[in-house]
């Protein structure tokens, strides 16, 4: 196992498809991915990840800026496999070749030995069907196999495209006990989701973009208090509990079906007020852990960049 | 040299290979089984019935597997496309993210194989000929026109199968490069040869006829080939040519 930790680092990253006026697929992008934790990267479909990941890996040429893998370019790797392992797509197989076929062909080009791929398809629970045509494999397996050929190379970074797709419960839980396991030993684990709440659990830091630009990039637990607590109340003294809120400087709405939404105080402060004031409360909830809806506020196409 | 190991890997871990060269060797011996049996009672021809006496004509039925050449090129084709059709390009570059080394890989890998099919063919068409002319009044197989015809067709081949992965690498997409490139090889070859005589000599099957000693072409001689010499420097020509061009558009390719 390789110890080193490698971080990536996107600078400045753009790229544009086609010629001319183009389809600009990411936008002036920086981040950087640290060893040691398991980063998401997050978008809606065509936000420009893919694009990303695969400037990050030498497949695609960035319009400007570049992308760094330990602070070099992937394609001055001198043994690319054995830094960084990827699992980009489910359908890079050839259907007629055998998974442990697929798998040999990608040691050859490493110079990794044959017990290897034995090793990695009993790694990620493929050892029964390695020598079957991996034309008849389900969605879920692809994604194992997958997994298993980014794993070849002993990488000490990670990155996966949307892992989480055709897995079954239990394998994302799986996925997620194994990649927080690689990230405890000290590797840079990098994936790709559309859905936060896929990758919540699994995650330490996340890269949000939208439109191939940068939205929200830190840490999982700052992601909520960034964004303004959002509480819930219903009362039956809706207009004395208001005045009384607005009196505290807390801004107040009101929602379609009829009860007040609150920020700038927590649920505790206005639990509180609402006690000293006699004021009878008949609901009180604290949305500011919804991270979904943090998310879908940040990258919905008419939601503001942080 | 990992790069090399990958792509013998690549072609032996699917069964494409076996099938062509399977079919390649039935269509050896459908040629030669023509040229032995039928050509010669051919009513359409003068003079038919004295074509085993001519012994360009003996040896041209030993060159006859130079017609095989069409599978070694598909071979290619459908080895370079594939890798663009089922997206294991990806895993390729990211393996060996430096591409020019890659290419030079393939196109090593894909001639060693085209010679494999050129030496087996000539295998099987020299043994189908002696056997099938044998009790026949025949003018005889030259050994050192076969062996001409076996350097050319280990040359020759190679450079199909490097010209197939060249095509397949410039139209990526696996049925337009095969319907491209057999229109060209049964299409447009034959008819600029039949209408315009001179393009028989430059075109890529005129120079392996030259260079695999294949004069006789439905019973007839070809007029004009170029030297055995010239026409394998052409096909060399051509495979430099369009190597490049396939190469300099995969180095910069967005593989997406």
């Amino acid at each position: 196992m390789s110890g080193n930790s490698v971080a990536l680092e996107v600078r400045s990253l753009t790229k544009v498809f086609g010629r001319g006026d183009g389809v600009r697929a990411v936008s002036d992008l920086s981040f950087r991915v640290e060893p040691g934790r398991v980063t998401g990267f997050l978008g809606p479909n065509g936000s420009g990840k893919t694009t990303t990941l695969r400037c990050l890996l030498g497949l695609v040429s960035p319009t400007s800026g570049e992308t760094l893998v330990g602070g070099h370019p992937y394609r001055e790797l001198h043994a690319p496999l054995h830094v960084v392992g990827a699992a980009l797509e489910a359908s890079g197989f050839h259907p007629g070749r055998t998974a442990r076929g697929h798998l040999s062909v990608v040691a050859a080009s490493a110079g990794i030995s044959g017990s290897r791929v034995t090793e990695v398809l009993e790694l990620v629970g493929l050892a029964a069907d390695g020598h079957r045509k991996v034309g008849g494999y389900s969605l879920g397996m692809r994604q194992r196999l997958s997994l298993a050929t980014a794993l070849l190379g002993e990488p000490s970074v990670l990155i996966l495209d949307e892992p989480a797709n055709g897995l079954d419960p239990e394998g994302i839980a799986w996925l997620r006990n194994f990649l927080r396991s690689l990230a405890a030993e000290g590797r840079t684990v990098l994936v790709s989701s559309h859905v936060l709440s896929e990758v919540q659990l699994t995650v330490d830091d996340v890269v949000i973009i939208r439109k191939g630009q940068l939205v929200n990039y830190g840490a999982l637990e700052d992601l909520s208090s960034g964004m303004a607590a959002r509480v819930l109340v219903r009362s039956p003294e809706l207009d004395r509990l208001r005045h009384a809120l607005e009196a505290a400087t807390a801004s107040v709405a009101v929602d379609p079906t009829g009860a007040l939404i609150v920020t700038g105080m927590n649920a505790p402060e206005i639990g509180a007020l609402a006690n000293a004031q006699h004021i009878e409360l008949h609901q009180l909830h604290s949305q500011e852990h919804d991270l979904e809806a943090v998310f879908l506020e940040l990258t919905s196409s008419e939601g503001g960049a942080a | 040299m990992n790069a090399l190991r990958a792509e013998f890997r690549k072609i032996l871990t699917t069964k494409l290979a076996l099938w062509l060269l399977a079919f390649s060797i039935a269509f050896t011996a459908l040629n030669v089984v023509l040229m032995v049996y039928l050509v010669p009672t051919s009513a359409r021809l003068v003079n038919s019935g004295q074509l085993l006496q001519v012994p360009a004509y003996v040896n041209s039925i030993v060159a006859s597997c130079a017609n095989a050449s069409v599978f070694v090129l598909i071979i290619g084709i459908i080895g370079m496309t594939g890798e663009y059709r089922h997206m294991t390009i990806t895993a390729t570059f990211l393996a060996s993210p430096r591409r020019a080394p890659v290419m030079v890989a393939k196109a090593v890998a894909y001639a060693v194989i085209g010679a494999v099919f050129g030496i087996i063919n000539f295998v099987v068409s020299l043994s189908l000929a002696t056997i099938t002319l044998s009790g026949k009044e025949h003018a005889a197989i030259v050994p050192s026109e076969s062996l001409q015809t076996l350097s050319g067709v280990i040359l020759g081949f190679a450079i199909y199968a490097i010209l197939g992965v060249a095509v397949g690498s410039l139209i990526r997409n696996q049925v337009a490069a095969l319907i491209i490139a057999l229109v060209f090889v049964f299409l447009i070859q034959p008819l600029l040869s039949a209408f315009v005589d001179w393009t028989t000599a430059w075109l890529p099957g005129g120079a392996l006829d030259a260079v695999m000693n294949l004069t006789y072409r439905q019973g007839e001689a070809t007029s004009g080939l170029l030297s055995a010499w010239a026409g394998g420097l052409l096909l060399i020509g051509y495979a430099i040519v369009l190597g490049a061009i396939a190469s300099i558009t995969t180095l910069k390719r967005d593989i997406t």
